[in-house]
């Protein structure tokens, strides 16, 4: 009787990919290795038994050498080895490294069935595996599969109750490669194939001259996408629905209520010249889903698009090698890079990603450097809208701030902060070209999840704000903060409302500073003290569980203090 | 024949490797990617002065960091 599955692999072997095709659970998976940091559990109906399928994240060995593989090894023994089978996925490109694993399972006793994945691109690549062949030699099912398209899945479910523990004599390292190495040559046969366009495009992306130059340049054209995509869609979609559509039908049904009213503030706000004015009202029926629709929604599309293409590609840990080196200054290895190009979308994947980093002291500083210095799309966003119109300088000004802030701060807490900082060692996947139907997927599954953690949020943020001014309960908190926040940051007391406000989202928070008639300096010292000053409650969350109490507490007042002091030095560089 | 660290070597050198000298750790994780002693790899490219190293062993494609490039001894021509 089968109670449970577990989908074991090499890492970016395709096992989310797999794990979403059984359950219909849909997970995240990218072209790099340790794409899945928390364990995904989902059901499996086979026959008339539900099956909980868990997946794995991806480890190299049984001998656990990281925290990740540690996780996945004493998951696997904590259950009956007759009531469970383990799916074992193989990257079939790399048979050879990935055989390890699958003996190492069959040693173990465990009941195995294993997937020969992605033999698509396999066979594109002359890489040609006798199934049945190797069926025979590890006595146990093999399955070829390409879970991208769904290929060999159908037949992988028939046959799990196939997987039954085999006998196997125990071997040594070096004997066990040998079985590999006598395995392969039976099994495996390879197409001399002359070097693809794709193979000269990886192999330039990890040099260093050539490499650099096409960071660069992606780097350059991703930011011009994302813009071009953002305004694209404001300008010829959700601006003209918001105000062409959603404003004269609002104005009409609220036209008979009174101005002043408890009501009429609430949802509406205050009139601008008469006229409901999206941008300042402060209404939860018109700021509100104007600040996550029309001005940050555009660019989480934009966002994500451009960020799951590069994840799917593979060209990420490119991008990591070749910032290693200055990685390392910040106390951190190249691979940190990713975690904090996820940040650049929301802080809290971004925390979440830095798992894949393997020393306390690494998390810390990558998840400080992240909430500090590292703003969320949604903030940029509004970043853009506010300070957009008077041009580039002041744009690209917040992000030389905060990258420059970044640069220090790492420096500062490389020197400081004790523990190690382990050296990079990573597996490069090569470049795939994803499915637009995969890629479609991951979109939408992002925007979803940004729509129900944001819109609620945005709605209630700003109802309760409404209703703290409306009965000027923020009065008090702002005469009490003005010596700070007009005093050192030069700028008018009742911006406190948007930093408190930047507690529980950003956006929100800039567009608290909307109504409020700044002047361009004003409105840059502001969205810069709101991108380094306290991280939203999701993420604050976030580096709670993830890195503790104490922890917590270290980075939130590296926070505080840096935010002070940023905005003084601002205020007194820019203003006067 | 002689023995050079992977860091040492040209890029676009092949090179044989005879020895891992680093704590146990290292060497099972090499282990397990497929670089052992006796694993034939190539160095792809090297970035600076002091930053990682790109191999490739079998089919896979390996970045080190230097200071694990350095652990690993090699035999040349």
């Amino acid at each position: 009787m089968i109670r449970k599955i577990y989908l074991i692999g090499n890492p970016n072997v395709g096992k989310s990919v797999i794990f979403s095709r059984l359950t219909g659970v849909q997970v995240i998976s990218s072209n790099y290795p340790g794409t899945t940091v928390e364990l995904s559990k989902g059901h499996l109906l086979l026959g008339n038994d539900k099956i909980e399928v868990v997946d794995l994240p991806g480890t190299y060995s049984l001998e656990p050498t990281s925290s990740a593989e540690e996780a996945a090894v004493s998951l696997l023994s904590e259950f009956p080895k007759n009531e469970m089978v383990v799916i074992n996925i193989v990257d079939s490109t790399n048979l050879e490294r990935n055989l390890s694993l699958t003996l190492q399972l069959l040693e173990k006793g465990f009941p195995v069935i294993t997937c020969l994945n992605m033999c698509d691109d396999a066979s594109h690549k002359g890489v040609h595996i006798d199934t049945k062949k190797l069926e025979e030699i590890l006595q146990a099912p093999v399955i070829s599969t390409c879970a991208v398209t769904g290929a060999g899945i159908k037949l992988l479910i028939e046959r799990i109750h196939e997987a039954v523990p085999v006998s196997r004599g125990k071997l040594s390292h070096e004997e066990r490669w040998k079985e590999i190495g006598r395995i392969i040559e039976q099994v495996q046969r390879l197409e001399h194939r002359h070097h693809t366009l794709r193979e000269m495009l990886e192999d330039a992306s990890v040099r260093p001259l050539t490499g650099l130059v096409m960071a660069a340049g992606i780097i350059y054209a991703s930011f011009k996408i994302v813009r071009f995509v953002g305004e694209f869609i404001i300008n010829r979609i959700t601006d003209p629905i918001f105000i062409n559509l959603y404003q004269p039908v609002l104005e009409k049904m609220t036209a008979h209520w009174q101005e002043k009213g408890f009501w009429f503030h609430l949802l509406i706000g205050d009139l601008i010249n008469g006229r409901i004015d999206f941008k300042q009202s402060l209404g939860v029926l018109t700021t509100a889903p104007y600040i996550e629709f029309g001005m940050v929604l555009p660019y989480v599309i934009a966002f994500y698009f451009i960020l799951s293409l590069l994840e799917d590609i593979g060209y990420l840990p490119r991008l990591a090698i070749l910032l290693d080196n200055l990685m390392h200054t910040l106390g951190l290895h190249g691979f940190a890079v990713i975690p904090i190009l996820l940040g650049f979308g929301c802080n809290v994947p971004g925390i979440l990603a830095t798992r894949v980093l393997e020393s306390k002291r690494e998390r810390f500083i990558a998840s400080t450097l992240i909430s500090i210095g590292v703003p969320c799309v949604p903030l940029q966003a509004m970043i853009f809208g506010l300070l957009g119109k008077y041009g580039g300088f002041y744009v690209a000004g917040v992000y030389l701030v905060l990258f420059s802030l970044v640069l220090i701060l790492g420096v500062i807490m490389n020197k400081t902060v004790s523990g190690y900082s382990p050296e990079f060692l990573l597996e490069i996947p090569p470049y795939r070209f994803p499915p637009i139907p995969t890629l479609a997927k991951k979109l939408y599954f992002r925007i979803k999840g940004f729509l129900i953690e944001a819109v609620p949020v945005v709605m209630l943020g700003v109802l309760f704000v409404n209703i703290l001014i409306y009965f000027r309960l923020f009065d008090f908190v702002t005469s009490l903060s003005a010596p700070i926040i007009h005093g050192l940051f030069g700028l008018p007391k009742e911006a406190v409302v948007a930093l408190v406000i930047g507690f529980i989202r950003k956006d929100v928070a800039v567009g608290m500073l909307m109504p409020l008639g700044l002047s361009v300096e004003q409105l840059f010292i502001a969205a810069t003290l709101l991108a380094i000053s306290f991280p939203c409650i999701a993420t604050f969350v976030v580096i709670w569980k993830e890195l503790g109490f104490v922890n917590l507490i270290k980075s939130t007042l590296i926070m505080v203090v840096i935010s002070i002091i940023m905005g003084t030095m601002l205020h007194f560089v820019i203003l006067k | 024949m002689k023995k050079i660290s992977l860091a040492q070597l040209k890029p676009d050198h092949k090179g044989k490797v005879s020895d891992i000298v680093g704590g146990g750790n290292l060497r099972s994780k090499l282990m397990h990617m497929g670089v052992y002693k006796g694993t034939e790899i190539t160095k792809l490219s090297h970035i600076g002065l002091r930053g990682p190293v790109v191999i490739k062993s079998g089919r896979s494609i390996l970045a080190l960091g230097h200071g694990v490039a350095a652990k690993v001894i090699l035999e040349t021509e």
